[in-house]
């Protein structure tokens, strides 16, 4: 399958800040890419020694550009969200596998709707996914997290595709299981930090709700050679450790160890 | 560009570095890897190994550290699922061995020793397991008695990787080559450890890890000429080679090939990046064959303009 991933160097098309600390940047991709939602690029950040790997959060397949939301964390990020139209900066994508839309729309057949569940900028590869689920007319319920009420983000975009209810400084789980009382989701979509992830994992877990889950790692070269961002996931021998960037990021929410 | 190493023909001096390349597969997606002069494995050992906890990578001032911890399918799934697919490729493929006490090392060597690798690389400098690895290459004694133990079952050229977390290299470097080392790789990575201010805690879970990357490069620099200086074996250098003059500098150092580790993790397009840059360097500094650069150290005094 070689030339799934290719090395480029991408014009910047925009970067504007949308939250405190959060900016959104457009890039153009090679002719030819074409992302699923849950993918990921990998971006050289100047003179840092690593990449640093951003979910897309949404693909334009007519222009070739691709969005992806940038917290502003320290050196690699910091630079990063610096970019700006004009500029352009070295990519590596896309990368890692995706959320697997059929899939998941096959087991929504017929049933309830699919809820997509995010802390912070954890919410950036699940308004992609939003857009292909919503697109072959499945109801989407969001619960979207963040810190303080300057931090919202994405909720216009999931309003197209159904209801979205906005968590600020509280859990935003909380709101999941309340609603979960009048009526479980047939499926769930989630990312976001770990102790979030973890929650929700128990709380599906117990009422055998399935899901998809993109997780986080440290990462060297994105690719899967490295063996850097290790997740313990659940398998046939117990478990064993799957590479985030080439297995995952997205994870079957009963099966990774969170 | 053609060289050999412990009689072994190879395309170029360039030999991807164990466990920044995996078994190839990933690299070959991108590009094609036969332009490598060769290729070393990951680390093997007899059984299969789980690795570290995450995190197992932090990045540093021009580098990183790694705490894989020798996550590896172990030697019998790397002969049957993986190596015939390299083997396919047309370069030689060097087979990095650890283990965790001598009798362990000594049956992964004789497994691949019937397998169509074409050398062995004994990995007795990894610092991120608990027994075994660095444990055999940290005393010129231990050094001596695993090489010794390895050659006496290895029927390929064996290359023994130092680790540059001694008091002297050259003794180190001596002791294989009397224990009948073919060659020498050096070097590993420099133990290290990063610290997160705010919780206090190693961002590595298993604490310390390897120090690669540029950041080490002046050190390796300096114990590839030590060693070099210290055995009649070819050496093969690494340590934060980023580009093709970075490789000219060892080569002068007194290595007879390099290896290619953290910049393959850093830029996955590193390989025929720098193969490319020190192919136009060596013609710029007008030598005809890339072989008249190694050990060409000048220590004859200041350079040519004569300033002080």
């Amino acid at each position: 399958m070689r030339g799934r991933a290719k090395d480029f160097l991408a014009a910047v098309i925009s970067g504007r800040e949308i939250a405190p600390g959060v900016t959104e940047i457009e890039l153009e991709l090679p002719d030819g890419t074409k992302p699923c939602p849950g993918q990921f690029l990998h971006i050289s950040a100047g003179e840092a020694f690593l990449r640093r790997p951003f979910s897309i959060a949404g693909f334009d397949g007519s222009t070739g550009r691709a969005r992806i939301m940038v917290r502003d964390a320290g050196r690699g990020s910091g630079m990063i969200s610096g970019l700006r139209a004009g500029d352009s900066v070295r990519v590596l994508a896309p990368l890692g596998n995706s959320f697997p839309i059929d899939e998941i729309t096959r087991r929504l057949e017929g049933s309830a709707s699919v809820w997509l569940v995010s802390g912070g900028v954890g919410v950036a590869p699940l308004l992609f996914a939003a857009n292909e689920i919503g697109k072959k007319n499945f109801g989407i319920n969001s619960f979207i997290g963040f810190r303080d009420a300057q931090s919202v983000i994405g909720v216009g975009e999931l309003e197209e595709w159904g209801r979205v209810s906005v968590s600020v400084g509280g859990l935003v789980t909380d709101a999941a299981v309340s609603a979960m009382r009048e009526s479980p989701p047939g499926l769930v979509l989630a990312c976001g930090p770990a102790p979030m992830l973890r929650a929700l994992k128990e709380i599906c877990s117990d009422r055998g709700i399935p899901g998809y889950v993109s997780v986080e790692e440290r990462m060297g070269c994105g690719i899967g050679a490295c063996l850097a961002c290790a997740r313990g996931v659940r398998d046939a021998g117990g478990w064993s450790y799957k590479r985030v960037c080439r297995d995952g990021p997205v994870f079957e929410i009963s099966e990774v160890i969170l | 560009m053609r060289t050999e190493l412990c009689g072994i023909e190879m395309k170029n001096p360039f030999i991807a570095a164990s466990g920044t390349f995996g078994f190839g597969r990933e690299f070959d997606e991108l590009y094609d890897i036969s332009c490598w002069g060769a290729i070393s494995v990951k680390g093997l050992t007899l059984h299969p190994r789980a690795g570290n906890p995450p995190a197992r990578i932090a990045e540093t001032a021009s580098g990183m550290l790694n705490s894989i911890g020798l996550q590896n399918p172990g030697v019998g799934a790397f002969i049957r699922r993986e190596l015939p697919w390299l083997a396919d490729r047309g370069i030689p493929v060097i087979a990095n061995v650890a283990g965790s006490s001598e009798e362990e090392y000594a049956d992964a060597v004789r497994k691949l020793s019937d397998s169509p690798v074409s050398m062995i690389e004994l990995n007795i400098s990894c610092p991120n397991v608990k027994r075994g690895g660095i444990h055999f290459g940290t005393s010129p004694e231990a050094a001596r008695e695993i090489t010794a133990r390895v050659r006496a079952c290895c029927k390929r050229p064996l290359m023994v990787k130092l680790s540059p977390n001694v008091r002297d290299i050259a003794e180190i470097a001596r002791a294989a080559e009397d224990a009948g080392a073919d060659a020498i790789s050096l070097i590993n990575t420099i133990t290290g450890m990063a610290i997160d201010t705010e919780s206090r805690r190693p961002v590595l879970a298993n604490i310390t890890g390897g120090l690669s990357g540029p950041a080490i490069k002046p050190v390796a620099l300096r114990m590839v000429w030590q060693a070099a200086s210290a055995v009649k074996i070819p050496v093969v250098g690494m340590g934060g080679i980023m580009t093709g003059d970075d490789a000219a500098q060892f080569m002068i150092a007194g290595a007879s090939a390099v290896m290619i580790g953290s910049a393959n993790i850093s830029d996955p397009m590193a390989g025929p990046r720098i193969i490319g840059e020190f192919e136009r360097r060596v013609r710029e500094l007008g030598v005809s064959d890339p072989r008249d650069l190694v050990g060409s150290l000048r220590t004859d005094g200041p350079p040519d303009d004569g300033q002080i």
